[in-house]
């Protein structure tokens, strides 16, 4: 038993700080005891806890929702380069039940806390957008799998890197995404080809867009389409940021100044 | 059975003879004892499926009802019955003749409804006063400065002001000085208010008419007020432009002030 304790008290040894994702008040009471720095990482601050780290998406995957907290830490330098990190998380059960020891910066940053903090859209408004092409990746258009590629901020560069195939059905229009209705037009639109369009406030610029963003220096994962080209090319040209559903592995990805930066599986949501 | 019958019929004939008035009012009050419960019944229903008792919920009011072991939409519901039984109650004793019908029952039936009234006032009055404070303050929540704490409290007592002043005038007691209170500071809150929100307003008018007719579109590059960029955004009160990194925020008055260049090319 002492044996189990030493091996699980290792991984406590020479801790910086502890990561919270999405603690009881309880538990956040028991480790703010702990004379280390404390972050909590959720969706919302419940335990009014001073540094905090605004999950925007409940990442199904640990690590992915790990890596979040620990670049939102960073960015936002309530962690240090090289410090190392003991995050408490949600694996299989309600509470917390899996505890991880990482060195903050072993890693290469994805930018994936930059995809939604630092974005010209607001986070919220990248969130929807994330949900709607999960969802769609989810049902697909009427059983069968569907592409989709949303370009999101910076619409007015965008706009004029691109030119229109059809007339734009969202022309004096004036929805967001977020509204359930809303989000019933983009799945009926995204049978057609083409990009949509999205302002830094959510509105819905245009669809049925033809990126024409210059694909130098681009460098994404070899295998994917055109479609992921075009997305994360246009986010190198633009300061836009794109998220794009494959029809061929259904995974959605988001791209954000030519990199990919996110990638999750539409079925773990 | 003959007997009986008989035992009955000589009872009708007396009371529809030597005491029929006695006879309506016993008639009168209970017919109105069975409506008022009636109406409780149904009301209190109504006021359910309305939702009343979620939209009260929280409210000072209805957590002291609570305590007293009721609640708000019981309450009415009780008081609409009860204004009915009241009413019932005094015809039935102008029609026994018991009281003068010319003297008590004229003061009290035109009390009655304006009592009914005041109360339902001063109940309503309390109960949206509260409501308007927690939804006031849930949509200041974001904003974390002091001052912004005082206005719930100014819409809420807002609120209370007005209800108790409609169910004093409803007693009928002078409201003449409160009521010229009143007109001094509606008329203060406009006339400060339209001072302040002046820009905004004919910005918000300028707005509508951008945002309906799209003049011009997000990506097109436009020229207003001598700044040159391409258009990222039109909502009600701005227009944002930008150009090599330089983001213009131009009031939409601003823009029919003005006037816009299109440049097409």
């Amino acid at each position: 038993m002492s044996d189990l304790r030493d091996l699980v008290g290792d991984m406590t040894n020479g801790v910086d700080a502890v990561l919270l994702f999405g603690p009881s008040g309880s538990y956040y009471e028991r480790a703010a005891g702990a004379d280390l720095p404390v972050v909590v990482v959720a969706q919302e601050n419940t335990v009014d806890a001073e540094h905090f780290v605004d999950l925007p998406l409940e990442f199904a995957d640990v690590s992915q929702r790990i890596r979040f907290g620990l670049e939102g830490a960073l960015e936002n330098e309530l962690l240090e380069e090289g410090s190392t990190a003991l995050c408490a998380a949600k694996t299989f059960a309600e509470d917390i039940d899996s505890v991880v020891r990482v060195r903050a910066g072993e890693f290469a940053r994805s930018g994936v806390y930059e995809l939604f903090a630092d974005s010209r859209a607001e986070a919220h408004i990248i969130r929807d957008v994330l949900e709607v092409a999960i969802e769609l990746g989810k049902k697909g258009q009427k059983g069968k799998p569907v592409g989709a590629l949303f370009v999101v901020g910076d619409a007015g560069k965008v706009m004029n890197k691109s030119r229109p195939l059809s007339y734009n059905p969202f022309e004096k229009s004036h929805v967001h995404v977020g509204d359930p209705i809303v989000n019933v037009m983009l799945k009926e639109f995204s049978r057609l080809d083409g990009a949509f369009i999205i302002s830094d406030s959510g509105k819905i610029v245009s669809a049925y867009r033809y990126l024409e963003p210059s694909a130098e220096g681009v460098d994404i994962p070899k295998g994917l389409g055109a479609r992921h080209m075009a997305g994360g090319a246009i986010t190198r040209d633009t300061n836009a940021v794109s998220i794009v559903l494959s029809e061929s592995d259904g995974l959605v990805r988001a791209f954000s100044g030519g990199q990919l930066v996110l990638e999750l599986d539409p079925e773990d949501y | 059975m003959v007997v009986q019958l008989d035992a009955v019929r000589r009872l009708l004939r007396r009371l529809l003879t030597s005491e029929v008035d006695l006879f309506v009012a016993s008639v009168i009050i209970v017919v109105a004892v069975l409506l008022g419960v009636l109406v409780a019944r149904v009301l209190g229903g109504l006021l359910t499926d309305a939702g009343v008792p979620d939209e009260v919920e929280g409210t000072l009011f209805e957590r002291t009802a609570q305590r007293l072991g009721t609640s708000t939409v019981k309450l009415v519901s009780r008081l609409s019955g009860l204004f009915v039984i009241a009413v019932g109650t005094v015809f039935a004793l102008q029609a026994a003749g018991i009281v003068n019908a010319g003297l008590l029952t004229e003061g009290l039936t035109d009390l009655i409804p304006r009592l009914f009234i005041a109360a339902l006032v001063v109940i309503t009055g309390l109960v949206v006063g509260d409501k308007a404070e927690l939804v006031v303050g849930e949509r200041l929540r974001s904003v974390k400065l002091p001052e912004a704490n005082a206005l719930p409290l100014l819409v809420k007592y807002s609120v209370f002001y007005i209800a108790a002043l409609v169910a004093l005038g409803q007693l009928g007691v002078a409201t003449a000085a409160l009521l010229v209170l009143l007109g001094a500071y509606v008329f203060g809150l406009v006339f400060i208010g339209g001072l302040a929100f002046k820009e905004m307003l004919s910005s918000a008018a300028a707005g509508i008419y951008l945002v309906l007719k799209e003049p011009y579109t997000i990506g097109d590059e436009v020229v207003i007020d001598g700044q040159q960029g391409i258009v990222q955004e039109v909502d009600v009160f701005v227009t944002r432009i930008e150009s090599d990194g330089r983001e213009f925020v131009v009031p939409n008055r601003q823009v029919f002030e003005t006037g816009v260049v299109r440049m097409r090319n």
